[in-house]
């Protein structure tokens, strides 16, 4: 028998680490954002609610939020923009993949405080006028989900990886694609539909 | 036509686009956690440290400290739940052990608190700072720990009726001439599908909503409303999309009635998304396994005996096993037979289903077994297949409704090229690399369970077909207007479909591949009354007979009409003569041989499945060959799989496209559960070690290469209406053993212990 004395706070180490690995990137930024606004309270007690405005889709969008919220949570929790999913909250599984200015990120280890001033774009801003972008339509040519849970991720990625000029060859693909876990393991039918769109989105 | 949509060949249907496309690559496709709740609060679990023991004292000054939290819930003050049965002792739940019932602790990882707050991030905080003081004891964590008992599966677990038998195995094996035994290991798994097993609770006065995904909305509805004391019609289970559930979301868990009682206490919509790690301890998974072969044969391959030995790991509280020997015994002709299953229980959760719960596990060892004994024989492994291939189970003596396992060996072989293989171990390589070639029989029993439909057919075509089924990524939605459309005679744009919904007319649970089958006759049965209504007020009684009112579609002119030079139907004239402006029809159907509460049961949320090889005079099952190439790198161990051809034959296929992901998948799945997938235990905290995406390894696009999937033409109408026998679950069975077989050819080197790793390999 033993006598222990501790909770088991899930993702507790993985927490601090996140915060230690993200300080010095974030950091800045966030005592920016409270600087720029003198009434928020950020700086008295770090668990009131702070200001931020967030551009997404093209739309600026204000929000008082926590100052740990990520951007996954801002969109999902406070902007009602749910296409984008939470499969880990870890950076683990690229459910969450937005672009933030061009680059696909995992939205979940990026604080919303660290996005103010940038162009997030989410799978509900990649369609236009009811017509889908062409990742989409290569998406539902191929059948390349099942569940569609990972597919609003796999999509921002699949963009961002045509873009970054990483579709070239399907060896390429796959690899460069491999940030996206897809348990229902739509694998071939996705690097098929980054195929098929990616000349189409190389011409613009 | 692009390779994912595959052209139909005889009894296929058309491989339309998926339903839920344009929903799924919008975002607009809404799971549980994405429902919009008015004013919710947000839940956080604390779950235990420890395995086995009891909590002292809960320190919780920090944790409320914590600026906008509401509420923290120990075992000192959770609502009163009251206790439901495991489902297959007729209950609703997938175990039994009640968290927050008592200090008492049953296994790692079991819920102790939950944290309500005004916040996600607050309510994580606040969880984190919940301070926990244990008496804990040493934990047993499975097969090898102390404090384990063992006991046969018969006599404990209800569905578990009798270890299969037949003959004289005793007295065969020591006769035989050709002898194996052989002892073989699976691992524990997790699904780990994408969406998290997120709960949302909302009370508007008396009426609960629950947003969960889930594969049986009746059964989690009928057991949240048991555990609450309730109504069931005040319950009510919402789920149109699932983010995949592969056996996970089957059976109600502990967590969905403790937040709908704390929603309802503090009188507001709660909010829980449990983290990735949280999910491998609040759910179900798969046991690991420890099993033997013996097999016995003539010199010419005949099967004589065969002995197959089981022992699973569940949980102290509920006797849970997969019993895959039912399969096994049955699968090739063999007069002397004997089995036996046996369960572990050690301090761990309850383990369930995954994909193919039995199957997986128990063909591993068969299917490895069955190519040791052609190397030991000196045949090719398919010839084996062949000699020992039989129409009739020997088990009950019952005949297979219908059984394609050779020819499914037959194509898969040519499509691979298996005539190149050179049949000695360590005979083929490419530089570095050497070359196995495997394969491996795969078969999964066709099960069906009650279901209900309601369809309404507007004067204009448009069509809406109400049924409680699940969308878990299997194309449910697609199969099931395609099955209106057809049959109605209605173009498919017009059909729209709901499912996902406690409120619609009750399906049965999305697993053990039943679903295409229970709903999609429901569906048909349910047509052919609309059709008949408008066929019987359109066209004078004498003109058509009752079997061209039933088998015609709206859209068709029945043959005898045509003759006279008639149109199709005139649907708005078939109105008008009605006088209705929609024409409406509720239906139940049951398979064959259902037990006769079937319906009564169906509306109360049990499964009653049907199928199989528990048939009155037949047996019915689904089956597949597989081939794969593996390459052992001779240096660094590393093994790749670079191609994986699957040929599947499995009565009628509703969509090819469809299908052919499915089965896709499944193969995917079978790599994975031979080469990465396996959960890791602390044996001395009986703790899961790799809880998360990172270490839990699944396939990721560059594990994957080359998949062939090869669908076959099959008709059985001796199955279910609509001559379907499911796939869901085919592909990922038997593709473990026939990787390892593949390495053994690579290698020259038997392993029986999943999942192989490069460690693993002595090259
Ligand atoms: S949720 Fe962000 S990577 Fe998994
Ligand atoms: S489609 Fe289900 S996880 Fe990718």
């Amino acid at each position: 028998m033993s006598d222990q004395s501790s909770s088991r706070p899930s993702g507790f180490d993985r927490r601090a680490f996140m915060a230690g690995a993200a300080g010095s990137a974030l950091m800045p930024m966030t005592a920016r954002a409270a600087a720029q606004d003198a009434s928020a309270p950020a700086a008295q007690d770090p668990s009131l609610p702070v200001e931020v405005t967030l551009r997404v889709n093209g739309k600026d969008k204000r929000l008082r939020i926590d100052a740990r919220t990520t951007v996954l949570d801002a969109l999902r929790d406070h902007l009602k923009l749910t296409g984008s999913k939470k499969g880990c909250d870890h950076g683990q599984c690229g459910a969450c993949t937005v672009l933030i200015d061009d680059r696909r990120v995992v939205s979940c280890l990026t604080l919303a405080l660290a996005a103010e001033g940038q162009e997030i774009t989410t799978i509900e801003g990649l369609a236009t006028d009811d017509r889908l972008h062409p990742m989409q339509q290569a998406f539902v040519d191929n059948d390349a989900f099942q569940c569609g849970y990972c597919t609003p991720g796999q999509i921002m990625s699949a963009v961002a990886c045509v873009k970054e000029g990483h579709a070239g060859n399907e060896a390429d693909i796959r690899e460069y694609m491999s940030g996206n876990i897809c348990r229902c393991a739509a694998y071939p039918n996705i690097v098929a539909a980054v195929k098929q769109a990616a000349p189409e989105i190389m011409k613009g | 036509m692009t390779a994912a949509a595959p052209s139909p060949k005889a009894n296929m249907g058309q491989p339309v686009p998926r339903y839920d496309a344009a929903a799924k690559v919008t975002g607009r496709a809404t799971y549980a956690s994405d429902m919009p709740l008015d004013n919710p609060a947000y839940a956080f679990l604390v779950t235990s440290a420890i395995a086995k023991g009891r909590i002292d004292r809960f320190d919780l000054d920090e944790a409320k400290g914590v600026r906008g939290v509401i509420e923290i819930v120990t075992h000192e003050n959770a609502p009163k739940l009251k206790e439901s049965k495991l489902f297959s002792n007729g209950g609703y739940a997938g175990t039994t052990i009640q968290p927050l019932k008592s200090a008492d602790i049953a296994h790692d990882g079991e819920i102790i608190a939950v944290v309500v707050a005004e916040s996600y991030e607050a309510a994580r905080e606040a969880a984190n700072r919940v301070k926990v003081s244990y008496t804990a004891t040493a934990p047993s964590a499975s097969f090898d720990s102390t404090g384990t008992t063992t006991a046969a599966a018969k006599g404990q677990n209800a569905q578990f009726k009798e270890d299969p038998a037949v003959g004289d195995f005793a007295k065969a094996f020591d006769a035989a001439e050709v002898k194996l035994t052989a002892a073989y290991d699976t691992p524990t798994q997790h699904h780990n599908p994408m969406e998290l097993f997120s709960t949302s609770c909302a009370w508007m006065g008396d009426n609960l909503v629950i947003y969960e995904g889930s594969q049986f909305v009746y059964g989690l509805k009928h057991g949240v409303a048991e555990q609450l004391g309730i109504d069931a019609d005040k319950v009510r289970v919402v789920n149109p999309y699932v983010g995949g559930g592969f056996g996970s979301r089957g059976s109600m868990t502990p967590r969905t009635a403790i937040i709908a009682g704390i929603a309802k206490r503090l009188g507001r919509p709660i909010k829980l998304v449990p983290t990735r790690d949280q999910g491998f301890t609040i759910t179900t998974h798969r046991a690991e396994t420890r099993q033997e072969i013996k097999l016995g044969a003539n010199r010419d391959g005949k099967l004589l005996a065969l002995r197959h030995e089981g022992a699973e790991v569940s949980s102290r509280a509920d006797a849970y096993c997969v019993g895959g020997t039912k399969t096994t015994t049955r699968l090739y002709a063999c007069p002397n037979v004997d089995s036996l299953v046996s369960i572990v229980r050690a301090d761990r959760n309850t383990p369930g289903f995954m994909r193919s719960p039995p199957e997986v596990p128990y063909l591993f060892a068969l299917e490895s077994a069955m190519d040791e004994l052609a190397v030991k024989l000196n045949m090719d492994p398919v010839e084996l297949r062949r000699i020992n291939d039989t129409n009739v189970e020997p088990i009950g003596g019952k005949p297979y409704t219908s059984r394609s396992l050779m020819a499914c060996f037959d194509e898969a072989a040519r499509a691979f090229g298996w005539a190149q293989r050179s049949p000695q171990p360590k005979s083929m390589s490419d530089g570095d690399w050497l070359i196995g070639y495997g394969c491996a029989a795969t078969c999964y029993p066709t099960q069906m369970g009650p279901s209900a439909a309601r369809v309404r057919v507007q004067r204009d075509g448009r069509t809406r077909v109400e049924i409680a089924g699940h969308e878990i990524g299997t194309g449910a939605y697609t199969v099931i207007a395609q099955t209106a459309a057809e049959r109605l005679g209605v173009p498919l744009e017009k059909v729209a479909v709901f499912m996902g919904d406690s409120d619609l007319p009750p399906a049965p649970v999305a697993g053990g591949s039943n679903s295409t089958a229970s709903t999609c006759s429901a569906v048909m049965m349910v047509c052919d009354q609309i059709r008949q209504r408008l066929f019987k007020a359109a066209m004078p009684a004498q003109s058509l007979t009752d079997r061209a009112k039933e088998t015609v579609g709206l859209g068709q002119t029945p043959a005898t009409q045509a003759a006279k030079g008639d149109r199709p139907l005139d649907i708005e004239k078939a109105f008008d003569a009605l006088g209705v402006g929609v024409v409406e029809e509720y239906g139940e159907w049951k398979p064959e041989g259902a037990p006769l509460d079937s319906f009564r049961a169906m509306h109360n949320g049990q499964v009653r499945l049907v199928g199989g090889h528990a048939m009155k005079d037949q047996i019915a099952y689904a089956f597949g060959a597989e081939f794969v190439e593996v390459r052992v790198n001779r240096f660094t161990h590393e093994i790749r799989c670079p191609r994986l051809v699957g040929a599947f034959a499995a009565g009628r296929i509703m969509n090819p496209r469809t299908a052919r992901s499915q089965l896709m998948g499944g193969l995917i799945w079978g790599m994975s559960s031979a080469l990465l997938e396996g959960t890791e235990i602390d044996e001395r905290n009986a703790r899961y070690v790799n809880d998360n995406l990172a270490d839990y390894l699944v396939p990721v696009n560059a594990d994957v290469a080359g998949v062939e999937v090869i669908l076959l033409s099959e008709q059985d109408d001796r199955i279910n209406p609509v001559g379907v026998k499911g796939l869901g679950e085919l592909a990922n069975v038997g593709t473990n053993a026939a990787i390892c077989n593949a390495i053994h050819h690579a290698t020259g080197q038997r392993i029986r212990k999943l999942p192989v790793r490069l460690e693993n390999i002595e090259v």
